[in-house]
């Protein structure tokens, strides 16, 4: 992070909740804001004073931008992203039980593995489409992953870690993949 | 929409911040000021338009406010209604 370049999470935040009429205006206005003040008082000031106007501005962002419909946009994005992952990966789990590995335990270590997959490129078309669909759809995994939990679907005994770990790492790598990418297409754009 | 009057045309959301905040003494954000220039926006009192993107603001460009013929009328029909309602209520402020 350079000297003029503002907290990176606090602009990945206004970036997914502003609705897109305002989101560059805003972020260009605090950036612009923020530019000023690192000249006039420290980083760590600046940065506390950009992180205040993120975290007062997003209740009011999220207000109008379920005014303004674009909530429901993104839940629709979020929902038919989520319906293609899932069927993504009933197919592969399919194909790995049938013919790759049809012992439980290696269907215990591939499931992961699948999962993860999974949620990380339906976390990166959501993104594409709308930044503000990851955080849905991370909300949809993870609410999918608790009921499948209570419900007991997992009818190989596992440790709670390992139901933990799908609950946790999912909504993540919905929301972790799209940024990673970012930044690194960022740097490529960059060398 | 004072603050953009005061302004005269031609502001973007972090000058009308500023302007409240100077002249209020309140801390607002600036999602709390584009919320209502968005509202206004919709009932047609102010009206906005993109600038040029500038490398100090990112590349983004700005987004500027200027009140229309209706928020200006507005505006009148309101500071009419509050000096009708505050006439010869000066000296009350004291007892109260």
């Amino acid at each position: 992070m350079s000297r003029s370049s503002p907290p990176t999470f606090a602009c990945w935040l206004l970036k997914t909740v502003v609705p897109t009429p305002y989101r560059e205006a805003i972020l260009g206005d605090l950036i612009e804001e923020y530019t000023l003040r690192t000249e006039s008082t420290s980083r760590f000031t600046a940065s506390r004073w950009f992180w205040s106007q993120t975290c007062r501005s997003v209740p009011s962002m999220v207000w109008s931008s379920l005014r303004s419909r674009d909530c429901l946009m993104s839940m629709s994005i979020a929902m038919s992203v989520y319906i293609v992952m899932e069927i993504l990966a009933y197919a592969a789990d399919l194909t790995i039980s049938k013919w790759v590995a049809p012992q439980p335990t290696t269907h215990v270590i591939l499931a992961p593995i699948i999962f993860l997959t999974t949620t990380a490129i339906g976390g990166c078309v959501a993104a594409r489409f709308r930044p503000g669909a990851t955080i849905v759809l991370a909300l949809m995994v993870m609410i999918t992953v608790a009921i499948s939990i209570d419900l007991k679907v997992c009818t190989i005994p596992v440790p709670w870690w390992y139901e933990f770990g799908f609950l946790t790492l999912g909504p993540l790598a919905v929301i972790i993949t799209p940024t990673l990418f970012g930044r690194l297409k960022q740097r490529g754009a960059v060398t | 929409m004072l603050a953009l009057v005061r302004l005269d045309g031609n502001a973007h959301g972090m000058i009308v911040r500023r302007e409240i905040e100077e002249r209020t003494g309140r801390n607002i954000s600036i999602g709390a000021v584009y919320a209502t220039l968005e509202r206004l926006e919709a009932k047609g009192y102010v009206s906005s338009f993109t600038g040029d993107p500038t490398p100090e603001r990112g590349g983004r460009a700005k987004r500027l406010f200027r009140v229309e013929a209706a928020g200006k009328r507005a505006l009148q029909i309101s500071d009419q209604t509050i000096r009708r309602l505050t006439t010869g209520l000066k000296d009350r402020w004291r007892t109260i």
